[in-house]
């Protein structure tokens, strides 16, 4: 066996990098001062930079963006208060830090100093000790209104970055809506003797309520509402998945029938509670187009109201879970006869949930009220009259629940063609 | 939402008070997994003091019904008051978790061997 290899230790060489000496502009016409005051000042460590007037001593801020600026009082041109205007006039230099050197060090001249712009006084007479002081300080203090520039243009930085983004955002936001707005069917006569008009306003950008009225099958037309749980993109991105699955050609495959209770017992084991809770309502019908005959079905959805001329009018539902909720559940679908000139309403709860300032909820009676008030007015009319008695009792814009409205009318066999809505 | 945790024989009782809404969720869920990681399987949510409920928080009972419902669990609401009792009603939620009114039928029901 050989000799172990030699065991390397890892050599980690720290390198300081030496902090650059801070930066002086020394501004003074009086050469002897001035090489006095600059060789006092290199000789405490710091860099200094010279200029014969204020003119030059402007330039030279712009070009050095100096850590300290000491101008002297009495110079031919621009004197040092001048200056010190100049400064705090220019956004790009007015974080200066500016000390005024006199030769007098009179409480009237500081006043005048400070209030022309100056943060502090150094006498030509000061100490060596005094003019360390007052240099140190000033320095601090240029460090310190540094730093928070740099916070402030990081800061600045940063809400450009999140505004942009925020537009990104909101850009594919509404890129999303859209998509979402364009699977809602498009109002008028989705069928031969029926007319259809609809409102719907999401609570935010994106909803999960979706409703749909399209043909299943050559005699038949397809009725659903549903309901994601939550609201915004999740809601609307299940609510999409849902509605994928109630296409006429996914029922022929993967249901076989378009019979409502038929397609919510396959829902109900296609859609389970997600692992947050999530779950669909829904309220599915099928109208037969020769005879009017609806048959429907719903799992935990509340969402028909027929308002017929017999004056048989009522809620078609029944208790019945959400989708997802009980795998063993079962759903049976329920008939009913529509006659000419009936209106069948799907909606969701978002509506007759809207809340009064008070807190007081709209309710279902209200609204089936606002809607049989409404019978001899157009269809177009009614839902969009209900829609603003809703907004007026919520007293606001936007609805804390997404809110659809989706009214049919069988329109008189002898004037559907007609296209009456 | 406050949750204030009781025993009672071998049932938890769970007197929830404020709004059970998809924002507080986290906080009923993890009320709900200390009592289960506690071996005990009989829980009571006395909803009394429950003001509003939204769709979320109907799923997260749900969800929690279901993650109980094994053998030997056994969970009941209690007392739920005007808007919670009409929502819980509408959905049908009681099929699911039976709703009493007294903390006494609540605990016999609960105590019963769980069907099946």
């Amino acid at each position: 066996m050989g000799e172990p290899a030699p065991q390397m230790t890892p050599s980690v060489e720290v390198v300081t990098v030496p902090k650059p000496a801070p930066v002086i502009l020394l501004v003074d016409d009086d050469e002897i001062t001035r090489i006095g005051m600059a060789g006092r000042l290199k000789r405490l460590g710091y860099r200094v930079i010279e200029a014969v007037d204020g003119s030059a001593g402007l330039t030279a801020i712009r070009a050095h963006r100096p850590d300290l600026v000491i101008l002297d009082w009495m110079m031919p041109g621009m004197d040092g208060p001048s200056v010190c205007e100049a400064i705090r006039a220019d956004p790009e230099l007015r974080s200066s830090q500016v000390v005024l050197m006199t030769a007098h060090d009179r409480p009237e001249q500081i006043a005048e100093g400070l209030s022309r712009g100056a943060d502090d006084f150094l006498s030509k007479a000061a100490s060596k000790q005094e003019v360390l002081a007052r240099v140190q300080a000033s320095i601090r203090s240029s460090a310190l209104v540094r730093e928070i520039e740099r916070t402030r243009d990081d800061l600045d930085r940063s809400h450009k970055l999140l505004s942009a983004k925020q537009h990104e955002l909101e850009s594919e936001l509404q890129s999303a809506a859209a998509f979402v707005r364009a699977q809602l069917p498009l109002p008028g006569i989705p069928a031969p003797g029926i007319a259809m008009h609809w409102a719907y306003q999401p609570s935010l950008a994106l909803g999960g309520d979706l409703f749909q009225v399209c043909a299943w099958g050559t005699d038949a037309l397809g009725l659903y509402i549903l309901d994601a749980s939550g609201h915004g993109v999740a809601a609307a991105l299940r609510a999409v998945g849902l509605m994928s699955f109630l296409r006429e050609d996914n029922l022929v495959k993967a249901v076989g029938s378009f019979d409502p209770g038929a397609i919510i017992n396959e829902a109900n084991r296609r859609f389970p509670l997600s692992q947050d809770g999530e779950y669909f309502t829904l309220w599915v019908g099928r109208l037969d187009l020769t005879s009017y005959e609806l048959s429907y079905a719903t799992a935990g959805h509340s969402g028909a109201f027929l308002h017929a001329t017999n004056g048989d009018s009522r809620w078609l539902a029944s208790a019945s879970l959400p989708l997802g909720f009980d795998p063993a559940s079962t759903f049976e679908s329920a008939r009913t006869q529509l006659q000419p000139h009936d209106r069948l309403y799907l909606l969701s709860d978002g509506i007759y949930e809207a809340p009064s300032t008070t807190g007081e909820l709209w309710g279902k009676p209200r609204l089936q009220a606002t809607l049989e008030e409404h019978r001899s007015s157009g269809l177009v009319h009614s839902i969009t009259e209900t829609m603003a008695i809703a907004h007026q009792w919520l007293g606001g814009d936007i609805f804390p629940d997404d809110v659809a409205l989706l009214g049919l009318e069988i329109q008189d066999r002898s004037t559907a063609h007609k296209g009456r809505a | 939402m406050q949750i204030t945790e009781r025993r009672v024989g071998n049932a938890v009782i769970l007197d929830l008070v404020g709004e059970l809404t998809y924002a507080n969720r986290a906080t009923f869920k993890g009320a709900v997994d200390r009592v289960k990681s506690s071996g005990c399987r009989q829980v009571i949510f006395n909803m009394h003091g429950v003001r509003f409920l939204d769709s979320s928080a109907l799923g997260t009972l749900a969800l929690v019904a279901q993650s109980l419902s094994g053998t030997p669990g056994r969970i009941a609401l209690l007392n739920p008051q005007s808007y919670v009792k009409e929502i819980i009603t509408l959905a049908n939620l009681h099929q699911m978790l039976p709703v009493y009114h007294s903390e006494q039928d609540a605990i016999a029901a609960t105590n019963l061997p769980a069907a099946g």
